[in-house]
């Protein structure tokens, strides 16, 4: 089949799937496509995309492609919303983010990190698809574990747990006060260490195909 | 401290009321890392007995603005005063081991632990978001408009119409070979065999819900049946509505459906109502 033929069903797909597809799964539709190729078809794609100025991007997430509307776009696609999506408290950014990094874990221990009850916080993340049971920990009152979801990485645009923000080292958050201060401005940012960094930290889609997000709002 | 100041606006000076700015703490641990940030002090060298105080006097706080004190802001008062009396007493005889540590050690690695991922919380939620910042399609299933978005709360009128249809096709009271059969059916026995009807099906014609045994009913309990489905309504236990065609005018039967909350469990809340 032409390459060409090939390109125009892998963008297809994309667009049709609207959660993230995998590159497996591209190469199981399109005849005789390998998923490397498919991979290398995508990034082409996405690369045309940023190079013609779209209003939207390829983004690497959860595993797999999804087209995504640019975010300097956000306030004029925001107005097609019937209705604002709930917002995620900071209890509920606290313990997704102990969560990401302990998992698998019980309720006991995120409480002990965060010093309060996190009960109905984990209900509703539950409830959320965010965070889901992983099983019971194997201890007296065989507790319930939880891990995060494929719907996490989804909704905060991670293609893995990997690229999660940083989590710093304590001995990096007893640096003096100076070398603190620098380290808290640039640190924790969204993206792997080395891949290319926007201005708002916005996470670059496919590798070396890094759509140059403006951050001008009108 | 938090400022409690005098309300800028007449409104709430009207009703003498007081504006407060009181900065929100996702837990004992977060309130102290903004009390040792705010006094610029190490955290591996806190000024126990400062900081205690400055704590006690948040919680103090939070208690005459009839905020709820959570029972872990206690324990950690607490723990401070604890620490606080660990600090001033020479350490206790025969205990030689324990000469040299700092009885704040264990506070300060938890604050350091909890640090860590509270700035990780902070940067995921700067993180391009889907549904607020980007926005994907609306994923495999392919349905146009979902019915529950393409139906529309009926008006009075056309429910009155419903009704009186109703009413003309009920049965009458039979009796008079035998005199006057008092008939008893009360509003609230309706109201449980709609939610019987409802609870079997997810949505029902508004004709059928007075039908007894697949029969018409009788005009007392036609007449009962509807204060019913109306006392439901606005118990919010159901719902009354109608389909909409393509120019989005009314079409088609008046049906009812319960009434359900994301997240609510619907049979339990009508228990809970009846």
């Amino acid at each position: 089949m032409e390459r060409t033929r090939q390109k125009q069903i892998v963008e297809a797909l994309i667009v049709a799937a609207g959660t993230p597809i995998t590159a497996a799964r591209i190469a199981e539709i399109v005849p005789r496509l390998k998923p490397a190729q498919a991979r290398a078809l995508v990034a082409e794609l996405a690369n045309e995309y940023t190079e013609q100025d779209r209003g939207i991007e390829i983004w690497e997430v959860a595993g797999g492609y999804q087209v995504r509307t640019r975010q300097d776009l956000a306030n004029y696609v925001r107005q097609l919303q019937k209705e604002r999506p709930a917002r995620l408290s900071r209890a509920a950014l606290e313990t997704l983010s102990v969560v990401a990094f302990k998992q698998p874990v019980t309720r006991a221990e995120v409480e002990q990190i965060r010093g309060v009850e996190v009960g109905p916080v984990m209900r509703s993340l539950v409830e959320r698809d965010l965070v889901r049971i992983a099983g019971h920990r194997d201890v007296p009152g065989r507790p319930m574990i939880y891990g995060t979801t494929r719907r996490f990485l989804e909704v905060f645009g991670l293609k893995t747990l990997d690229d999660m923000p940083t989590l710093r080292e304590i001995e990096e958050l007893l640096l003096p006060a100076d070398a603190d201060a620098d380290a808290e401005e640039g640190a924790p940012r969204v993206g792997r260490a080395g891949s290319h960094e926007h201005p708002e930290g916005a996470e670059a889609p496919v590798p070396g195909a890094a759509p140059d997000v403006s951050s001008e709002l009108h | 401290m938090p400022e409690i100041a005098p309300a800028g606006t007449d409104e709430s000076a009207a009703f003498g009321t007081y504006a407060v700015k009181l900065p929100v703490f996702e837990g004992p641990l977060d309130l102290l890392l903004h009390l040792i940030r705010q006094a610029e002090v190490d955290v591996t060298d806190i000024p126990i007995a400062e900081i205690a105080h400055q704590y006690v006097e948040y919680l103090t706080l939070m208690d005459e603005l009839n905020l709820d004190v959570a029972g872990e802001y206690l324990v950690m008062a607490a723990t401070l005063a604890w620490i606080k009396s660990r600090m001033i007493l020479p350490p206790p005889e025969g205990q030689e081991d324990e000469e040299g540590v700092d009885p704040r050690a264990e506070l300060v690695a938890r604050l350091l632990e909890y640090q860590r991922f509270k700035e990780v919380s902070e940067a995921l939620g700067e993180a391009p978001r889907l549904d607020r910042d980007v926005f994907a399609g609306p994923g495999e299933e392919f349905d146009p408009t979902p019915e529950a978005e393409r139906e529309i709360k009926v008006g009075i009128v056309q429910l009155l119409d419903a009704y009186r249809r109703v009413l003309r096709g009920a049965r009458p009271v039979t009796s008079d070979l035998h005199g006057v059969e008092a008939e008893t059916i009360t509003v609230h026995e309706r109201m449980i065999a709609v939610m019987d009807v409802i609870a079997s099906h997810e949505t029902i014609e508004f004709e059928r819900v007075f039908e007894v045994e697949g029969a018409p009913a009788s005009r007392p309990v036609v007449v009962a049946t509807f204060l019913a489905i109306l006392e439901l309504t606005r118990l919010e236990a159901i719902r009354i509505y109608q389909g909409v065609n393509e120019d989005l005018y009314p079409e088609g039967p008046i049906r009812l459906r319960r009434h359900e909350v994301p997240g609510a469990d619907w049979s339990a809340d009508i228990a809970d109502i009846m």
